[in-house]
């Protein structure tokens, strides 16, 4: 448990910042492992199309590739999630690495703002004495990360070992529909929660970025000025929270089609629309993180632009 | 640490060798390298690969919407709507990917520009590490993903457009373009999913170099008052 709650914690003072990390090789070692599970799962789906005929055996194969397949999809997710703890780490060396250097690198005469909001290249800033709380949506993210890649990967493993049921049912049973609804909401179910996992760890980079910032000007006694957050973020928590919701209701909604199982044809109009909808809600989800990640790319800009305000005038 | 002239053309910052004995990768320059053409792209591309992954879903989820409430005995829009749906829809995903891939180059761009910025700001030589491994890893798998994933897409439109139920062949036909395409779709989100992790894993890379560098700077450019 502690080994747990250590992921992707601050180093402590005098852990050697140029030591390579761990989270890049574990991650990068779980990505190549997915990937060749998805290919497995690709080669299944390929010769099911070779060998379809009127005996429907082809959908056992499809059973097990559809299951072996999203979970690989999770194990590189896994994987992403490894290396983002890997980054959290890492930007508390460089708040370490430009705290120490600014103190000998910053420059003179510069006029120091006045407290309140300023407009920047990068959008509007607060200017404070003492460094910013972190925002609720940090805390939160801070929270939920573990838990949520936690509940991801039991989902995917239920799914990967219901996906095997499956594809021992005979096709066109009523057997055969219920394991084929469980597998696909447990699964997606799964993706939802693991997706969440990274979105709430790159809240967690941001929420790093915020507090680092602050704590580096503070550090050399400069009013602190922090980046209001942008409506890049507020979306990206909006999309977020609405994919994770789909993504349960979508594993609800798999559960009530089980009751509609002896009946094909009210079973099949439902796998219509469900597909798509628990597709949609990972492509919330996707969407938040792409919009986490420009929120990121804007945040740095605005840091590296203050590092060399600081250089220049040291204000 | 040792430089020599390597690169003066007129239109690029002019950069030099860097030896350094900690196994990075560096080019040296006067002035910040600013971004690359894989950034700039990722700067430019990633609002328009955004804006078609919202069409895609749009509109593989109205069609679905559309074949939920078609009726099972319409045999031939039943197979059609069912290849256009997992085609829009991937659309949709092939843009979603492509955009947190672009947004990744975009970051890698802010470290890129702005640690040459500050480098320079403080008189040191500016050091830029060479993309690394990882990032031209994290291209390649984003290129080969986009194409696998743009195969399945067009077998499942390909396979909407064929089938016209006049023989019982065509079933058999559809149902083997549709496992056939699950899979290339499958094969091209897995490989887009691989080149994020090594487009992440560059981001670390880039900050480890950047804060031992931002130290070297400190150490020779730094003041004590």
């Amino acid at each position: 448990m502690a080994a747990i709650t250590q992921l992707a914690a601050r180093p402590p003072s005098g852990a050697d910042p140029n030591a390579r990390s761990r989270y890049r090789t574990v991650g990068l070692g779980l990505a190549l492992v997915g990937m060749m599970g998805a290919v497995v799962s690709v080669i299944g789906n390929f010769a099911a199309a070779g060998n379809i005929d009127a005996t429907d055996s082809y959908r056992e194969t499809l059973a097990w590739t559809f299951g072996l397949s999203i979970f690989s999809f999770g194990v590189v997710k896994l994987a992403i999630a490894v290396i983002l703890m890997g980054i959290v780490v890492r930007l508390w060396f460089r708040v370490d690495a430009i705290k120490g250097s600014l103190a000998t690198l910053h420059g003179h005469g510069g006029t120091r703002a006045a407290t309140g909001t300023l407009k920047t290249d990068w959008g509007a800033a607060t200017v404070t004495d003492a460094p910013p709380k972190l925002l609720p949506i940090h805390r939160l993210a801070r929270l939920m990360w573990r838990p949520m890649l936690a509940m991801g990967a039991i989902g995917l493993t239920t799914g990967l070992i219901s996906s095997w049921v499956w594809a021992d049912k005979t096709p066109g049973t009523e057997s055969f529909r219920q394991a084929a609804a469980f597998t696909q909401g447990v699964e997606f179910l799964g993706e939802a929660l693991l997706l969440s996992g990274i979105a709430f760890l790159l809240g967690t980079i941001l929420a790093g970025l915020r507090e680092g910032g602050g704590e580096v000007q503070s550090s050399l006694g400069l009013p602190v000025t922090t980046l209001k957050m942008p409506a890049t973020a507020k979306a990206f928590v909006g999309l977020m929270m609405m994919g994770m919701m789909a993504g349960i209701a979508q594993f609800v909604l798999y559960l009530v089609q089980i009751g509609n199982a002896d009946d094909p044809a009210s079973f099949a109009a439902w796998g219509n629309w469900l597909g798509p909808f628990r597709e949609l809600a990972l492509g919330l989800i996707l969407a938040g993180v792409v919009l986490a990640l420009v929120a990121i790319a804007n945040v740095l800009a605005f840091q590296f632009d203050r590092i060399k305000s600081i250089v220049r005038t040291g204000a | 640490m040792t430089t020599t002239a390597l690169h003066t053309a007129p239109t690029k910052t002019p950069t030099t060798a860097v030896t350094r004995s900690d196994g990075f990768n560096v080019v040296g320059s006067d002035t910040s390298l600013g971004y690359n053409l894989p950034q700039r792209m990722g700067r430019k591309l990633w609002l328009p690969m955004f804006a078609m992954a919202l069409m895609g879903w749009t509109a593989g989820f109205t069609l679905a919407i559309i074949e939920a409430g078609t009726d099972r005995a319409e045999v031939n829009d039943l197979q059609t709507l069912g290849h256009l749906v997992p085609g829009f829809m991937f659309v949709g995903f092939l843009g979603v990917f492509a955009a947190i891939t672009f947004a990744v180059a975009r970051i890698l761009g802010e470290f890129r520009t702005g640690g040459g910025e500050v480098q320079a700001t403080a008189g040191g030589q500016v050091q830029t590490l060479k993309m690394p491994a990882t990032a031209k890893a994290m291209l390649g798998f984003m290129i080969m993903g986009m194409m696998v994933m743009a195969a399945g897409v067009a077998t499942n439109f390909v396979a909407a457009g064929a089938f016209d139920g006049t023989n019982p062949a065509d079933l058999i036909d559809s149902a083997q373009a549709g496992a056939a395409a699950s899979g290339l779709r499958r094969l091209g989100v897995v490989t887009y999913l691989t080149g994020i992790a090594f487009g992440l894993a560059t981001i670390i890379d880039v900050l480890r170099f950047q804060a031992t560098r931002i130290r070297e700077v400190a150490a020779s450019h730094g003041h004590t008052h």
